[in-house]
Parts: structure tokens; sequence; C-alpha cells
């Protein structure tokens, strides 16, 4: 019986073309990811093979999320079929057994979802074998990935979403409700993914995936990029875990649903809960036989006026608009916004865990993300539903021959749209509110919730009206939704196969980025003429609609085209043909703005550029160009209109032996280069696009002669661009750069780094920096070949209500032509990097002090919203001055600035004595918490660490140059947090540097590289950078390798060519190490060096006299690994940290033992005694070394009496 | 009051469902019966706006005595129409009063006071009052059938179109319901097409018979039974006998009592031993038409 049942539904369900459909719409999805970089799933797969074992399973465990959706179909209709057909009674009324029943078409229901996945897997495999894949992105062909995947993740999920839908599907017997499980899943799914980012809790986030995804992720977490290659995981740990767990879930849900389903019919058995319904008999009247009521109807004609049509309307909307609000799919997309919501904004931070303060514009930002994006479920789902409403309750009949215009029923249903949007909008914004007030936080801005509530709904509203619209012109619900799954996937592939422009692409436009400083600024143009424009077509399409709309019944495509056709004469026709072309104009007129009066770039196009720069002027890399010795501007900034001119003067140099007879001028923005006098020059040669100028002059510049070049620049708008706006010259907070100047020469840094762009364009293997041992390439800083160390003034004007800063003493400040005027000049040479900025700021001052010289003011110039923080920023900047003056060198400038910018870049930057800060970090960071990491203090400390690393000594533009700076920088922030907060405070933060530089480590897009010779990586001159000299202070002593340091400094600050490298750093660094370190200093500086160190075991015994013998089994190991991942064993010689602690938990424990030993052997144990009860023990029990697996480090010991 | 002249439509998959009907239907109860899928609910949804004709005309008497015609003014019509539909729905999660008082503002009943006058009482006349709280998805059948009666009689409709609303319906909510029908008939003009032969006898002074499209006679029912008289006559036959009779006779209807087959047989004599003649009613009259109809057909198809 039960192979009957089996037989039967399998030919059912492979019988529907909806599975092959979808099916086969996956399999293209799958194949897509793995053939071309236009379709993303389970994020890109960036520097790894197409075809790795890691991106197959990662893709095909992906599917098995998005998979439910087709599964639910499967498994319900298998179950519910016969219920909802009615068949139930012919079935349970002949003597079968729900044994045979539910096994059978489980089982079969089961099948067919896997021949979906078997075929998705089919779409991945066969795409490795497409012509156009670069070979090199191609490992060998393999089917172990696939079965391995399989048998460990796609069945195990698959057999857990079929249990969970089986439930589902018995328990509620509506496949409205298993859908509204299924969006349940999703949404729980994704509001656990939170989880994960506490790093303590991976076991907790990798357990609660029901589908393996997160564990599988953890896993390979730190892989490298040869490790994702060639390896899969081992089925132990997360994934063992993850797997037994829901396997087991499975089963459990597998025997419930046996055990709950019944086979009578729904609403025969007893109520499983709620109310029983009261009895019919209880209500009174209702059999009684009709009396017509004694008084006669009240004869009441309707009297039809203008109004009456518009309160029809208002009646329609408000009814299907409650009907919403009461149906159970909105009440849950409601309860999980707010499930989404209310952690993600009770748990705001930005760096480092710490907390921010509950401000407006992030609370509207984790409103929009965590749930405002549910509306575009409601609006697509609500939008079939609504014009479909009537038809469904089979009351269309009835209402289509009421007298009703028959512009109303669509336009009502618009409207409704329109309102559930407005209305959970509104109610997410008061759920902000209140959080804001309940959190003690009083500075509600109403109209920012307004406004950025109303321009987030456009996209809502263009969604569901488009889905309406597609509804009314298809006349199918089916096809309806198909349609608009097109448009959704289209605006998706669109983007990625290069068309970006937003003209084209439905729904689309710049958006404008918010900050609580400069507000929507001058982005909102842009938005709104492109919102506009989309709302323009919506209303067409409406339009359309209202002539398509189906009243009544029957009628095929000719009668509904001729009947449009007659609705089209008249009214609605003209305002269909003036909508069509108010849409077409102002597309127009868009384009006129984006391509015309703009340049419309490509990405693909802009690397296009890119490598075309390359080939065309590559050839000038080492042509010799003047050096800068001065630069001297006068900005005019209007930041009410963005506006600015700047007139300038270079004061050059011709440095070389031989004579200059070409200037070469680079502009970033090549239109705003209004004039430039080289002292007689023939422009020869005009790359527009490129911003590349050739110029020859007139007078060849001599060896050793010097001249003055000046330049008139215009930086203005030219209306509304493709793009989000140009975020530098802002209404408040402008923030413009040196990189806006011209500049000399070709610029190999805008090259093309990713190694498969460059492939694609024949380009060849990228190379991010000279060698360390290239001598040439010292002639020049990292920073710039354009000068070396210059003299700097500069007058900014700007408006009368704001202040302007650049770096240099303030001279003078006056008003002139209305204008609010600053002039600034530095008082020693700085390196070619200045920048302006201008603001209505708030301004507090502080002091720094040191005995030996005069006072240094600080200053620290913030929006007044954010206040919150400027004492601490200034007494971290008083703290590191202390810090580097007594240890490094003297501080060079007469003053410390610290500038708040919008939050448009989240960077803080060190000029020379200014100190440009986003204000979204530090700014509204909440501190109040003393265990958060205080990442405003290192923040301003690192930067204030910049005004030695990069501002004295600079490294040449070689391998390892960021060393000398950023990393040095991290070192020094370090070591004036510890003195603040303590050593225990600098666990948890180089944990989380351990943990980014593990992770990031595998999105390398090149190859990874020592220390010593790092490339600008960020994750190996920060994270790693702060793990490398933390432990080298460690080992070396904090005195010993701060006087390297300073020797260092005091032989290379304000160099001239040839500029230092990390080689000679290092040099200094080894003569103050003592000879056993020398083979460290090697690891961590010159190899790329892992630890695989754990506790085995950790077990005490108490001694007669009181104290406790401690025994510890340690492993330990090193190893080497190449930049792609490839690993050596290395040779263990190390001392390594070896600790006891006493008390419960991490906050009160108490070290009993710590100490240093020297670890040569794997396996080893060691005694040692102790004074107190001892409860935990490690093996770098500190996380000081860089250890894939940090968590083993520590161990409870055991006590045996 | 409505005068329809040679309506047609033909569906695009070629079934002729009004094949030039023509009918006049004064105020009153005006009976449409014919079996299923004669062409009734296309003719009524014809005449409720919605659905398209081919060809003819329909046109209504307004209240000023003005003509209006069907197919085209379609909004005037609407104002003056209430349709209960052969086969409609409720929202199972709204209140009857919530519905019905929804359907009063599309009817144009915008003035709130007025409206709920006329929901109260319709409420009560239909005997929904007590019930007029709940959900319409607990309704019975007839409670149904009874409150989509009432949302047809909102806004004082001059013209009510009532497709099968027995259906379905036990012998005492069709007692009901109908007895509401002619109380509403006595002001209006009520099209109330069934299959059911009785509902025409029990309650409307005029009436017509269709099928396949084609009006088969319309009338009077007393007239139509009265032209029938003494030519209907009855027999008990065996089963194995019923082939042979029906091949032979024009046989009107069958019925089994105590097992065995009865038989009607048109005839303007006796058409054999055993036959005893019985007094025609309306049954007999539809039945004889829907004969005629048929032989018709088949002469024609023969020829």
């Amino acid at each position: 019986m039960i192979l009957e049942f089996f037989r039967f539904e399998l030919r059912e369900q492979l019988r529907s073309p909806l599975l092959w459909l979808l099916a086969v719409l996956f399999a293209l999805l799958g194949f897509g990811a793995t053939a071309s970089d236009a379709v993303h799933i389970g994020g890109s797969i960036g520097n790894v093979h197409r075809n790795a074992p890691t991106v197959i399973a990662s893709l095909l465990t992906a599917f098995t999320l998005i998979g439910m959706l087709i599964i639910t179909i499967f498994i319900s209709s298998a179950l519910l079929r016969d219920f909802e057909q009615g068949t139930a009674d012919l079935f349970f009324a002949s003597p079968i057994r729900k044994r045979d029943y539910l096994l059978g078409r489980l089982g079969a229901a089961l099948a067919a979802s896997l021949v979906v996945y078997l075929v998705i897997g089919a779409g991945l495999f066969v795409a490795q074998f497409m012509p156009w894949i670069d070979p090199a992105r191609l490992g060998p062909v393999s089917l172990t990935p696939y079965l391995w995947t399989f048998a460990v993740l796609v069945i195990p999920n698959l057999l857990f979403t079929g249990a969970l839908l089986a439930l589902l599907a018995v328990l509620t017997r509506s496949i409205l409700w298993v859908y509204i499980g299924v969006i349940g899943f999703f949404v729980l799914y994704f509001v656990s993914a939170t989880l994960l980012k506490d790093l303590d809790n991976a076991w907790l986030a990798t357990l609660l995936d029901p589908l393996g995804a997160r564990a599988l992720q953890r896993t390979i977490r730190y892989w490298s990029v040869e490790e994702r290659n060639t390896g899969l995981p081992a089925v132990a740990g997360y994934i063992l875990g993850n797997r037994v767990l829901w396997t087991g879930i499975a089963l459990a849900f597998f025997a419930a649903t046996f055990a709950l389903f019944k086979t009578q019919r729904s609403g025969t058995g007893a109520r499983r809960w709620g109310r029983k319904a009261v009895a019919a008999a209880q209500r009174p009247g209702m059999d009684r036989p009709v009396q017509p009521a004694a008084g006669s109807m009240p004869k009441v004609t309707p009297a039809f006026t203008a109004a009456t049509a518009w309160q029809q309307f208002l009646r329609q909307l408000r009814f299907d608009t409650l009907g919403v609000f009461k149906s159970v799919p909105f009440l849950v997309m409601l309860a999980f916004g707010m499930a989404n919501f209310i952690p993600t904004a009770l748990d705001m931070q930005s760096l480092y865990e710490t907390p921010i303060y509950p401000v407006t514009s992030q609370m509207l930002k984790a409103l929009q993300g965590s749930f405002s994006f549910l509306l575009i479920i409601i609006v697509l789902f609500y939008a079939g539903e609504l014009v479909w409403k009537e038809r469904g309750a089979k009351i269309h009949e009835v209402s289509d021959a009421m007298p009703v215009p028959n512009w109303v029923p669509l336009a009502a249903k618009f409207a409704t749209l329109v309102a559930v949007i407005l209305s959970f909008q509104l109610m997410g914004g008061v759920t902000a509110v209140v959080m804001q007030l309940a959190k003690g936080y009083t500075q509600i801005e109403p109209l920012v919730y307004v406004k950025t509530l109303m321009l987030d709904s456009v996209v809502y509203i263009l969604m569901g009206g488009l889905a309406l619209t597609l509804q009314v012109f298809s006349n199918n619900k089916f096809v309806g939704y198909a349609l608009l799954i097109v448009v959704l996937v289209a605006q998706g592939v669109l983007d990625t196969l290069d068309f970006t422009h937003n003209l084209y692409n439905f729904g689309s436009w710049p958006i404008a980025p918010y900050s609580d400083m400069n507000g929507y600024g001058h982005f909102l143009t842009g938005q709104l003429a492109f919102q506009g424009y989309w709302l323009l077509l919506l209303l067409a399409l409406l339009l359309l609609s209202a002539a398509l709309w189906v009243r009544g019944v029957g009628g095929g495509v000719r009668q509904r085209v001729a009947l449009a056709k007659q609705r089209l004469h008249g009214r609605l026709g003209i305002a269909t043909a003036l909508a069509f072309t108010a849409f077409a104009a102002v597309g127009g007129w868009l384009f006129w703005n984006t391509n015309v009066r703009n340049e419309f770039v490509s990405p693909d196009q802009q690397l296009d550029l890119q490598a075309r720069y390359e080939r065309e002027y590559g050839k000038y890399k080492h042509l010799p160009q003047p050096k800068i010795l001065a630069v001297s501007t006068h900005v005019d900034l209007r930041p009410e209109t963005q506006t600015m001119r700047v007139q300038g003067v270079y004061r050059v140099q011709n440095p070389y032996h031989n004579a200059i007879a070409d200037i070469h001028v680079q502009m970033v923005d090549d239109k705003a280069l209004a004039s430039i006098d080289l002292g007689g020059a023939r422009l020869i040669r005009h790359d527009g696009p490129i911003g590349y100028r050739i110029y020859r002059l007139d007078r060849p510049m001599q060896p050793g002669e010097q001249r003055d070049i000046r330049f008139d620049l215009d930086f203005h708008s030219n209306g509304i661009s493709n793009q989000v706006a140009q975020q530098q010259i802002v209404a408040n907070g402008t923030f413009v750069n040196s990189q806006m100047l011209p500049g000399f020469g070709y610029e190999p840094r805008a090259q093309i780094s990713d190694r498969n762009e460059r492939r694609k364009r024949g380009l060849g293997e990228p190379t991010r920096m000279p060698k360390l041992e290239n001598q040439a390439a010292r002639a020049s800083t990292y920073l710039t070949d354009d000068a070396d160390w210059i003299a700097f003034k500069t007058t900014v004007c700007t408006a009368p209500d704001q202040i302007a800063l650049a770096p240099g003493l303030l001279q003078r400040e006056y008003r002139r032509d209305g204008r609010r005027c600053f002039d600034y000049a530095m008082q020693q040479p700085m390196l070619n990097f200045h920048a302006t900025l201008s603001a209505r700021w708030a301004v507090k001052k502080g002091v720094y002090r040191n005995a030996a010289r005069k006072a240094v003011p600080i200053e620290v110039y913030y929006d007044p919203k954010h206040p919150y923080n400027v004492d601490r920023m200034i007494e971290s900047v008083q703290k590191s001055l202390t810090y580097y003056e007594a240890n490094f060198s003297p501080y060079q400038h007469e003053q410390v600035r610290i500038l708040e910018f919008p939050g448009y870049s989240s960077f803080a930057q060190a000029f020379a004595g200014t100190i440009p800060y986003s204000e979204s970090i530090g700014f509204i960071a909440d501190l109040r918490d003393k265990d958060a990491i205080d990442y405003v203090f290192y923040v301003t400390a690192h930067e204030i660490a910049h005004q030695w690393w990069a501002h004295q000594v600079i490294g040449a533009n070689v391998q390892g140059s960021t060393v000398l700076s950023e990393s040095l920088a991290q070192y020094s922030a370090l070591m004036v947090m510890e003195k603040e907060y303590g050593k225990d405070k600098m666990r948890k933060f180089l944990k989380y540097e351990l943990d980014r530089y593990l992770s990031d480590r595998g999105g390398e897009l090149v190859e990874e590289q020592p220390l010593y010779r790092v490339e600008n990586q960020q994750y190996v001159h920060y994270r790693k950078g702060s793990m490398v000299f933390y432990r080298l202070r460690e080992e070396m002593g904090e005195a010993a390798l701060n006087r390297a340091l300073s020797r260092f400094i005091a032989d290379k600050a304000f160099q001239k060519p040839p500029y230092t490298t990390s080689k000679e750093l290092l040099s200094y660094i080894r003569a103050e190490a003592k000879p056993e370190q020398q083979t460290l200093i090697t690891d961590l500086f010159e190899k790329i060096s892992f630890y695989d160190n754990r506790l085995e075991t950790a077990s005490a015994r108490k001694r007669t006299d009181g104290r406790y013998d401690v025994s510890l089994t340690l492993h330990a190991d090193k190893l080497y690994s190449d930049g792609k991942g490839k690993e050596s064993a290395g040779k263990l010689d190390d001392w390594i940290e070896v600790g006891v602690f006493a008390g419960a938990d991490d906050k009160n424990q108490k070290v009993l033992y710590l100490k240093r030993h020297h670890i040569t052997r794997k396996d080893q144990t060691i005694s040692l005694v102790v004074d107190q009860l001892p409860t935990e023990a490690g093996f770098d029990p500190n996380n000081k070394l860089i250890d894939r697996v940090s968590s083993d480090n520590r161990k409870k010991v055991s006590v045996d009496s | 009051m409505l005068s329809i002249t040679s309506l047609s439509k033909t569906y695009s998959n070629g079934v002729r469902a009004l094949d030039n009907v023509s009918l006049d239907i004064p105020r009153g109860m005006f009976g449409l019966l014919g079996p299923n899928g004669a062409g009734k609910s296309s003719l009524m949804r014809t005449l409720a706006t919605l659905q398209e004709a081919d060809a003819g005309s329909a046109t209504l008497e307004g209240v000023n005595g003005e003509a209006i015609d069907v197919l085209r003014d379609k909004d005037a019509v609407r104002r003056q129409l209430g349709y209960l539909p052969q086969d409609f729905g409720v929202y199972p999660k709204v209140s009857a009063e919530d519905l019905l008082e929804h359907f009063a503002v599309l009817k144009g009943l915008t003035v709130r006071k007025q409206r709920r006058e006329v929901v109260d009482a319709l409420l009560q006349q239909v005997n929904l009052w007590d019930a007029r709280k709940r959900k319409l998805g607990t309704y019975s059948g007839g409670m149904r059938q009874r409150f989509g009666i009432a949302q047809a009689l909102l806004g004082n409709p001059r013209l009510v179109i009532v497709d099968e609303p027995t259906a379905g319906l036990d012998p005492e909510e069709r007692n009901r319901f109908l007895n509401l029908l002619a109380e509403i008939g006595e002001n209006v003009a009520v099209i109330l097409s069934t299959h059911i032969v009785e509902d025409v006898t029990d309650l409307c002074p005029t009436m017509a018979i269709m099928n396949k499209g084609q009006v088969l006679l319309t009338g009077k029912p007393n007239a139509a039974i009265a032209a029938l008289a003494n030519q209907v006559w009855r027999k008990q036959v065996t089963k194995a006998e019923l082939p042979r009779y029906e091949a032979n006779h024009t046989v009107l209807s069958t019925r089994l009592v105590a097992g065995l087959p009865v038989i009607n047989v048109f005839s303007s004599e006796c058409p054999e031993q055993g036959f005893e003649q019985v007094a025609p009613d309306l049954e007999d009259v539809y039945f004889q038409r829907l004969r005629l109809q048929a032989r018709h057909a088949s002469q024609t198809k023969a020829a």
C-alpha cells in the first residue's frame, strides 16, 4: 500500500509543470552564479575557484533555504490536497491505513523535492564547462563535493524542512498558514544571524541554524584561498553537532506529524486550541420563521452626485485597508517586523560591539533594515490579494453590478496599498520613538522620521503598484506573480550585468544618504527626480489598468481589449496619454541631465577607462616630473550652492639631472580645471574622460630650476547625475582633500588591482606595490611622487555661519564680501596631503601641557547634536601626546584639531595636526558601559599616533611601507589604551583583531603578504599588525621596543629620499632584541605563521600543605603559510604563556600563575604549584598568538580530591 | 418594464448562450424556467451589466418613464438594479452588518443616517437582525441567501434579478425565501431564474421557459397549463418496457412510484390501453416544450 501511494503521488508531483518550471528556474540561478558574476547567491566567490568544493557546498546549502518555497508546494499539496478538494472522505472511508497514506504521500513529496535539488545540482555542475569561463578560475572537475554536500547538507535539510512543513500542514490544514510558517522561518533565520556577531556565541549560533549553513561558514571561516579551493570540512565539530541536532529534530517532527494527522474533516474534531464556538442554539431568533418587520421598509432611493463616487472610493479604501489589517499574513509580518526591529534597535552598535546612542538617524537606519523591508513581501502579496479579492470570494458579481464608477475599485485598491505601507511605517516609527524615550533619549526628530519614512515608502509604493498593474494586465494571479518575479530578477541582474542606469531599472534612483550634520542635503534632488519619473510610469500603468480593469464575467482577451479601447476614448485616454507623455518628458530631461550635462560611466566602462589609462599612459610611469615644494591656495567655498573655486599656486622644482620638457597634469575631475599656467606651455594631448593632459613647456625646466604653476579650479554640479551626487562639497560638512588638486604624471595607484578584472582586459597580473628590494622606488613616499615635504598655506572663505579649517596655524580670521575667511599657514614642512573642511560646528577646547614646552591647544569641532564623547577625545589626545612624546619624539605641530564630518564615509584620517573624524564613528558611541571597548579613545590615539607614524616617518613607495604608518599607529594606540584600561581589556580587543585578521584573509584578492611586505592590505597592517606588535612588546619589553622606535624616528623623521622601509625598521628592532628573539621577529614579520595551541587536560590535586599541584597537558604546533594559504610545518621554538586562574567568571578572575614557557615540542605536560584552588587554566590564555582556534586555549581545571 | 429584443451571445468556445432572445417583462414576479445550461444565467448577467451581448437590445423603463438602454447605459441600469447571482460568496470574516453597510455605500447610500436605517430595516426584513454581528462564514446556506437578497434590495431597486436562489436550500429555508421574494414582487420587477418548476407555479404571474439559449414559451403559467388540458396521460410501466415507450411516444417525465416507473405522455388522444388522463401542471408544460424543441432540432438536423 505504501508503495502504491508513493508511486501515485510521485507521478502526480512529477507531472506538475510547476515543479519543472521552478526547478529549472533555480537551476538557472545556480548555473548563473557559477558561470558568471551576474548572479550572487550565498556570497560572492571572489578569488576562490568557481567550482571550488566550498563554493559548491555553500551554494547548494543556500538553495536549501530558498528551495523551501518550492517544497512547500509539494508537501502541502501532498498532505492537504485531499482536504482542499474534498476527496479526503473518499480516501478515508476506504480501508486504507493512515501509516501507508502518510508515509507514501510524504515520501513522494520528499522524493519530488530531491529531484528539484538534483536538477539544481546539475545546473551547477554543467556551469563549469561553459567555454566563456576563464580556465584560471576553475579547479579540477569532481563529483565528490556534490556527493558530500547532498549527504551532509542537502538531504538532512530536506528532511528537516520537509518535516517542519509537514507538521505545519497537519497542524493548520491550510496552505496559507504553511506559507506564513515559511515566512516566519525565513525571518527567524535571518534574525538569528545577528547572534553570530557575538563571538562567544559561536556554538549557539551554529547550532541554531537548522540548515547548517552557518556551521559550514563558521568552520571554513578562517580558511585560506588554497584550502577553499581544495578541501571540504570534516564532518565534526560545529557541522556534526548541527547535523545530528537537526536531523533528530526532523525525526521528532515527523513523529509528531504522524501522531497529529487526523483523517476526519477539518472542524469536526475537538478543537486543539482556542475557544469553542458558541453553540448555535444559544443564539435566539435565528430559526424563527420569516416575519416581515412590522414597520415598512424605508424607501430610500440613493441620490447620485459628484461626491458619491468619492465616498464610495473612501469606503472601499477603508474596507480593504481594514481587511488587510485584520488579515493574518499582515499581522504575522508586523509581529515579525517588530520581533526583528526591537532587538536590533536595542543593540545598535558600530565598532567593537560598543553600543551607540539611539539617535534618530540610526534608529531609522535600523528600522529600514530590519522592519520596513518586510513591506516588499507585504505589498507584493497583497497586490495580488486585493486585485483578486472580490473574485476570490466570488463576490464580484454582486459588487460589479453596483452603481460604482469604473475607476473606484482600482483606485481604492492602490490607495489601500499606499495606506498599508504608510501605516506599517507609522507603526515602526512610533515604536522607534517609544524605544528612544525608553532609553532616556529625548532628542526626537519627528520631521526626520516623517521625511525618511516617506522617502523610504516610495519604493514599496512603486513595487506594490507595479504588482497591481501586472495582476490587472495578466488577469491571472499566477501569471501576475510570475511577471513580478521577472521584474524582481531583472532588477537584480541588470545591475550586475553592468546595466546600471536608473532610467531603465524600475524603481531605482541615486539613494540620498542621510547625515545628522547635513540632513539629506543636495542629494535629495536626484532621488526625488527619479522617484517622480518612476511614479509617473506607475501612474500611466495604473491608468492603463483602469482601462483594462475587469468588471463582470467572461469575455476573452479580444473583448477586454475592445472594452479598453472604448474606455480610453475620453478622459481616461487623455489622462493615460498625458501620463505617458510626462513620463517620457521627465525621462528625456533626466537623460539630458545624466548623459549630456553629466557623463554616465557604468562600472564596467569605468574599469575599461582604467585599463585604457594603463595601456596608453603606463609608459610614462617613470617619466621625471617636477616636485612640489610649496602649495598655496585660495579657496572660495560656497556650501550654499555646493560649489568651490580654487586658485592655487604650486612652487615646483626639477630635482633631476635632466631637463623636463613635458608636464603631465592629471585631474580626478577633468572638467574642474578651468585654467593652468605652467609658465608657458602648449597642450599637446588632452584625454578628457581619463583626466590626463600633456603640456609641452615652451621653455623646458632645467635641472634645479624652480617655477610657479598657477591653476584655477571650478567645482560645480551640472544638474542631476545617475549616481549619488558628489559628497565632498555639501551644505554643512564640506570635506575636500588634496586629491582634487592637479597632480603630475602617471599614477600607478589608479590601475585596476582586481586580478580577474585585469585578466578580462588582458592586463596581466596585478602589481600592487613595488618590491621591498626596489631601490629606485624609494625615491618617493608611498603617498605620492609629486612632492616630498612641502610648505603650505591657504585662505578659505566660506559661508558666514560656518567655520573653515585646513592644516596650519590660523593666521587671521576676517570677513570679505560677506564671506567668512580664514588664513592658515603651516609652520613646518608637511606631506603633500591636506584637506579643507567647513561646517557649522560647536567648538570645545582643551590643552596639553608638557613641562618641556609650551601648551598645545586641543580643539574639537563637533556637530551640536553630538556632544557625547568630545571630552573623551580631548582626554585621549592628552594621554596620547604624553605617551608619544615620552617614548618617541616631540610633537611637531602647534595644535591638535578634531573635526567632525558627515557620515558619508566612516573613517578618521590624520592630516598635519588636523584630524577629520566621521560622525558615524565615535561621536555617537555610547561609552557609559564600562565594559565596552572605548574605541573613541582608541581611534583618537591611533590618529594622534599618525602625527609620528606618517607625518614624521613616512615609508618609501615599496611593500611594507604601511607597517611604518598603520601598524605602528596601532601599536602606539594599544599602548595608550593599555595604560588607560589595563591588560584585561586588551584581551577583548585583540580577540577582535585576531578574528578580523583570520576572516578577512579568506577574501584576499591577490596574495597575502607577510607583515613586512604588506601591500596596503588592511587586514594585515591593521589587524595582524596589532597582534604582531603586541606580542613583540610582550617578548621584548615595552622599553626595548620603544627604544628601537625612538631611535628609528630620530634617524628617519622628515627625511629626504631615499625613504625608509620596513626592512630598516626591522633592523632597529633586531638591534634591541635579544639573540634568541631573532627567529621570533622573522616569524612575526617575514613569515605568515600560525599556531595551533590548545590545552588538552588540566587537573589539580590538593597538597598536604594546602597548596595545589596542577598538571597541564599542552599541545602546540606552528605552521607557515604561503600567500595562497598553502601550509608547511614550522619548528617550535617559542615562548608561550601558561596560566592558572581562580574565580568563577571572566571578570573576577584572579591570576594564580602566568608565566612564559619555552615550548619546543608539540606535546608536553607541565606541572606547577599554586596557592589557591584553581578553576581554570590556559595555554596562551590571553590569545596573544595567532591561533585559528582561540577558544580551546582555556579549560576548566578538574580537581581530584 | 423591461423589454428584451433579439438578444444573442456566443461564447468563445462556440456555445450559443443566448439565441435571439426576446422577452417582455412586466412589473411583478417573472419566472425564468429552464434546465441547467439553458442560458438563464447568461441572460441575467447580461441584464445585470456583467456581460456583453453580441447583438440585440434591452430597454428598461426608468423612474420617469424614460427608456434606459441596458447594454450601453450601464451606470443608469446599475442604479436601478438589485442582483443576486446564482453562485455568490461572502467574505467569511466580515459580519453581515459590516458587509451590508459596505454594499450600501457602493449602492450609493452615502448619507450615513439613511444608510443605517436602510441596513437595519433590511436586516430585520430578511430576519438576520439577531445574527447581524456574526461573521458571514458561520452562516447557513439559507441565511446566506437571505443576506444576498438583503443586499439586492439595497437602494430601492426597480429591477431585481435573482438567479437560482433556492438551489441547495432545505424546504423550510426555501419557503421563507420565496415569501420574501413575493413580498418584494408587489412593487418592482423581479426576475426569478430557476430550474425548479414549483417555484414558478407558486409565485410568478408571468414566466418564460428557456433552453439552449432560446425562449421556448412566454406567458402566464395558467394559460400554458390550460393549453395542455386533456393531452397528458399517465401509466405505470415496467423498466423493461420503458425504452419502447420513449421511442414511440412523447414521454414528458418518468418517475418511480413504489419502484416502478410512472410515465407522463403527451398526446392528443389516449395513446394506449392503460393510460389515464391527468390534469396537466406546469412541469408537464415545461417538459412538453423541451421535448418539442428537441424534436425540432433532430428534424432540422435530419432535413
